[in-house]
């Protein structure tokens, strides 16, 4: 019974973590760029979405969609304002261009945080599940919102496979994580390609916002323990690799649920933690990385 | 030993930092002793920015995670004197347990480069965070250790201590990074190759200037928590006090260790005068230092200094 | 410091001060370095020579400790410095130039040189008296006397490189390597330049001088020594390696030969035009008031050895480096276009380092080269193509940078007519090529000017094979046009003091 409890849970909130994951992972392979104010990203999805559901009695699809639009939003700002701006400074010198877009953003992540916190308090939000009821699996009572997280999730990397194996944008993604310059005497605008990647990034962190709010909740103060939660994951799994992060995301999802229930909630994210030092110290590209 | 006084007496920094001083000074007749006690943590806070700009400026390693070094020396510091160690001892040993922390820091950072480095030392706050909460009954946990002993009970002691700490940790960091070590740690810092190449072992080099880092980071933050009277994860360990120190040397201007100091002073100053914003004070101080970062990448000692040489 | 103007101390006939014997490197599968051997006397100049890929500065690099070689001996006044770190052979009497000046941007001239002149210590926290004075001493030396005070930034080229040359003396060193001495200099700035490294000599140091040109060190070089693909192919005087049969090859391709070819049409309108394009890299002159033309059909080769600016040239025309100066396209100023947009607009660049998706199938990278066409004109080209090289039809599916050099440089090529450019500019693509590839390349380049009204500008170090392809010749050396003309004339005037 209890396996069978974590082996769905536990399936569930992996689902979640590698979504969000490979969205922080894509952003670094293509464009290069460690966005810090990523768990900002999903809690504007996720408050966005409750405000649109509360204030707006919609329903919940709709409050989804509203949320992903602000994780898009919020991608633009992220990179219009913030993170093209300090790249085409010519006050910055080359080689600490990667600090400051990483400060950057983590004063971004920070004021995005605090605004939220102004408007709507810290106080976790939760959205309506999508759809409501109970199901029963192997004997577990498990709510059906958590399948279809675990199902959306996948649908959604599924797309994203689907998109950079198989189209012509995917093609030039894919070309632009590993040589933006052949990229560009071959007639592609860098431009349009980076524009690209945020707003696929967007949409996967504000999917992954939303659904986080349909599950556990989401409160602005957890917005650097989702930043850091990511790059932990993405770090395992080997940065800019897709695979890498979502065989990581598994691996610390299921780590947590086993920690959780066997142990205690309070120790969830010790071990996952203590991995990451070893791959660290170790293998620093990390599972499936290759740089 | 000449050529480097003259050194000291005509550089700018100098000056601007003797004038700051001066002023600071004369500020216990001046202000009330709440203020007192905000630039008391700013003092503190400006060691820590100092040290983080020894390591960032000179031997060029983005640290994080500063609050992992911090941290350290203020939670060994507190342990002990809550089992009755004598401050004096307690400080001592802060300092020596950051030295260990930073030593294990050097580590993978010798061989890590880009962004794997930043990302080990962010690691290691949050180990540390994890730590102090697991073994909650013997570190206090997220409520907080209590010291036995203080510093002192009067603001204005408190005040002196703080500004003297600053001033002689400033003086000696400063000293160094005008010095030859300063001259090889900046070498092997900004040319690796270079460096080695003109016969220095840049590996060495890097490694001590961790060690320096460390001990006045764990100085500073063994020092700070016999000021509070307590040890909390909320002010010595935690990532967000780490980003403010990283910040307050920014702001400042890097690479001039005095900047940093007056950055982590203006920085603390600002988040009291904007008090009264309640929670938004967070989000215009983070707001101020983004708009620093794009426009006035040089921080503070930049606009002073006015460099007038073309970039 | 020994006074320059006294005669040379009688060369030691015992112990060379750099003898270097079976020094060998490899990189994964590729052979950097192969069995090299060589001494170097007190009091001596070698020079080190080879083009692109020969492995020159890998020996210099492994000399200096930078890699570990697999096999062989570096000794230093006898003593074997092979594994060593670079900071250990640096202090037992090897000093460097490196080929780009890496000053320390936030020091001063004098700190700067200074840095050469301390101790490894840990705990030095003031400078001996004695070390500013020597600094100022070796400044005076170099010339760099009177910028003591000022910082990297503020200096022109050449004085950026005396500083180097400072730094790698400073600490009196037996041995000194010098990379590229005279790469980015004015002919006045050189003059000096020889003089400060034949000092050296007379200094009784031993002088490493690597460069892919043996005419700019001819005249200091005592000897030279060859390389090609990592071994030695000749040793001797400057004159004796010159005149080398394998050298000459090496260089220039093989013989010159002028094949008959079809007559082109009289001239039509120039349909590229760059004029008086100059381009600086940091303080290099890396171009130097270019002018060129390229008319409509036409195959213009741009010859010139390594670092001679035909990388520069064509990288000004893609869009890819600021330049001064104009460059238009079909009558329109090519200024201010983006690099994609250049491409877009019929101007496709191959470039020398065939920026391929390593990761990607042959056909992938096909595919997206095609991405601007309708689905059947890239159909109908990609077909065209797989004709044209018939190996790439063969290894569809395989991954680019799995294939051999010559397959890559195909793909490379292949890749950019995927764009069905007006003007394909190829920047060096025989490099690295065994010669039956090469004439497989120089057949697929025949065909395609003979199928098609497409316009080529073809940079090439090997003459050998441009001559034969070629309408115009322009021929390149430090940064400028030194010549210009037809095939037949280059034969005449100009081949024989081209290397």
């Amino acid at each position: 019974m209890l396996t069978v409890q974590i082996l769905i849970d536990g399936f569930a909130i992996s689902a979640l973590y590698g979504l969000g994951a490979v969205g922080f992972t894509l952003m670094f392979g293509v464009s290069g760029v460690l966005n810090l104010a990523h768990g900002a990203t999903m809690v504007v999805a996720a408050v966005t979405a409750w405000v649109v559901a509360g204030q707006y009695a919609a329903n919940p699809w709709v409050a989804a969609v509203a949320g992903t639009v602000a994780g898009v939003l919020t991608a633009f700002a992220t990179y219009l304002l913030v993170v093209r701006p300090i790249q085409r400074s010519s006050s910055v010198p080359a080689a600490e261009r990667e600090i400051f877009v990483l400060t950057g953003t983590l004063l971004w992540g920070i004021m995005i945080q605090e605004a939220v916190a102004y408007f709507y308090t810290d106080n976790p939000k939760t959205v309506r599940p999508l759809i409501a009821g109970i199901m029963q699996i192997g004997g577990v009572r498990t709510p059906i919102n958590e399948l279809l997280i675990a199902v959306i999730c996948w649908a959604v990397i599924g797309s994203l496979w689907l998109l950079v194996n198989r189209s012509k944008a995917g093609k030039v993604l894919l070309a632009a994580s590993i040589n933006p310059r052949a990229l560009s005497i071959l007639g592609f605008e860098l431009s349009r390609v980076y524009l690209l990647v945020w707003t696929i990034y967007g949409v996967l962190a504000g999917i992954a916002g939303v659904l986080l709010a349909t599950f556990l909740g989401a409160s602005s103060a957890q917005a650097s323990q989702l930043t850091a939660s990511a790059f932990s994951i993405v770090v395992l799994g080997g940065l800019g690799s897709v695979y890498g992060s979502l065989l990581a995301a598994y691996v610390v999802g299921y780590l947590e649920t086993l920690t959780a229930y066997l142990i205690s909630p309070t120790y969830r994210t010790v071990p996952a933690l203590v991995l990451l030092v070893l791959v660290v110290y170790v293998r620093p590209h990390g599972l499936l990385g290759r740089r | 030993m000449t050529d480097t006084i003259r050194a000291l007496l005509t550089s700018r920094s100098v000056w601007i930092a003797l004038v700051v001083l001066v002023v600071l000074s004369t500020l216990p007749w001046v202000v009330s002793a709440y203020i007192l006690g905000v630039l008391t943590i700013a003092y503190y806070f400006g060691v820590f920015a100092m040290s983080w700009d020894l390591l960032f400026g000179f031997a060029n390693e983005v640290n994080f995670g500063p609050t992992f070094l911090i941290g350290t020396g203020a939670y060994a510091a507190g342990l002990l004197n809550a089992h009755g160690v004598p401050m004096w001892v307690c400080l001592i040993a802060g300092g020596a347990a950051a030295l260990l922390g930073g030593v294990a820091l050097a580590v993978p950072a010798l061989r890590l480069t880009g962004p794997y480095f930043g990302l080990t030392t962010l690691v290691a706050v949050l180990l540390l965070q994890q730590f102090i909460v697991i073994f909650a009954s013997s570190t206090g946990g997220e409520i907080g250790l209590t010291m036995n002993d203080i510093l002192s009970t009067e603001a204005i002691t408190n005040y002196w201590y703080a500004l003297a700490f600053m001033t002689v940790c400033g003086a000696i960091l400063f000293t160094l990074s005008r010095s030859p070590v300063g001259l090889i740690l900046q070498a092997s810092g900004q040319d690796r190759i270079g460096a080695s190449a003109l016969g220095f072992n840049v590996v060495k080099h890097k490694l001590a200037a961790f060690c320096i880092s460390a001990v006045f980071s764990g100085l500073a933050g063994a020092m700070m928590v016999f000021y509070l009277g307590t040890a909390s994860v909320g002010t010595v360990v935690d990532v967000s006090v780490g980003v403010q120190v990283i910040i307050a040397a920014v702001l400042g201007g890097r690479r001039t260790i005095v900047g940093a100091a007056i950055g982590s002073i203006f920085l603390i100053l600002a988040g009291e005068a904007l008090r009264p914003l309640g929670q938004l004070s967070t989000f215009v101080v983070s707001g101020i230092a983004l708009l620093v970062i794009l426009f006035f990448v040089d921080g503070l000692m930049g606009l002073l200094l006015r460099r007038r040489e073309e970039p | 410091m020994p006074d320059p103007r006294a005669p040379a101390p009688a060369a030691e006939a015992s112990v060379p001060l750099l003898d270097v014997q079976g020094l060998t490197k490899r990189f994964g599968g590729l052979v950097a370095a192969k069995d090299i051997t060589f001494q170097i006397r007190s009091g001596e100049i070698l020079g080190l020579i080879g083009p692109n890929g020969s492995g020159k500065s890998t020996v210099m690099q492994l000399i200096m400790g930078l890699h570990r070689p697999n096999a062989g001996e570096v000794r230093i006044a006898g003593v074997n410095v092979a594994g060593w770190p670079p900071h250990r052979i640096a202090r037992q009497g090897v000093g460097i130039v490196f080929q780009h000046s890496r000053p320390l941007h936030r020091q001063t001239v004098l700190e700067n040189i200074m840095l050469g002149l301390l101790p490894d210590k840990l705990l030095k926290l003031v400078a001996s008296r004695h070390v500013h004075e020597q600094a100022r001493q070796i400044a005076e030396r170099v010339g760099l006397g009177g910028v003591l005070d000022r910082k990297p930034n503020t200096l022109a080229f050449a004085d950026l490189r005396r500083m180097e040359l400072a730094k790698a003396i400073a600490r009196d060193p037996q041995v000194v390597l010098v990379d590229e001495p005279f790469a980015g200099l004015t002919s006045g700035e050189v003059h000096a330049f020889a003089q400060l490294i034949a000092d050296f000599r007379t200094d009784g140091r031993a002088v490493l001088l690597v460069d892919h040109n043996v005419k700019s060190i001819a005249s200091l070089a005592d000897r030279v020594f060859a390389m090609y693909l990592g071994e030695r192919i000749a040793e001797g005087t400057a004159e004796e390696v010159t005149r080398d049969p394998t050298v000459r090859r090496v260089y220039l391709g093989g013989g010159i030969e002028i094949a008959s070819r079809p007559t082109r049409p009289a001239r039509s309108a120039p349909l590229l035009q760059v004029e008086d394009v100059s381009v600086l890299y940091g303080k290099a002159q890396a171009l130097e008031r270019v002018s060129i033309h390229v008319d409509q059909g036409e195959c213009v080769a741009v010859v010139g050895l390594n670092g001679a600016g035909k990388t520069t040239l064509f990288n000004a025309i893609s869009g890819l480096v600021t330049y001064s100066g104009r460059i238009s396209w079909d009558n329109r100023d090519l200024r201010g276009r983006s690099p994609a947009a250049i491409a877009r607009g019929g101007v496709v660049q191959c470039p020398e380092t065939r920026e391929l998706f390593g990761e990607m199938s042959v056909r992938e990278n096909l595919d997206l080269a095609g991405q601007h066409l309708t689905e059947a004109q890239a159909a109908e080209q990609l077909e065209w193509l797989y004709d044209l090289f018939p190996r790439l039809r063969d290894r569809e599916r395989q991954a680019a940078r799995t294939m051999s050099g010559g397959e890559q440089q195909m793909l490379a090529i292949a890749r950019s007519l995927m764009m069905r450019p007006k003007l394909l500019i190829l920047d060096e693509p025989t490099l690295g090529l065994a010669p039956v590839i090469l004439e497989q390349i120089s057949n697929a380049l025949e065909q395609l000017r003979n199928t098609t009204s497409i316009t080529v500008l073809l940079g090439e170090q090997n003459v050998t094979f441009a001559l034969p392809h070629a309408d115009r010749i322009y021929v390149m050396e430090h940064a400028r046009i030194v010549w210009e003309g037809e095939p037949s004339a280059f034969a005449a005037e100009v081949a024989a003091t081209y290397l």
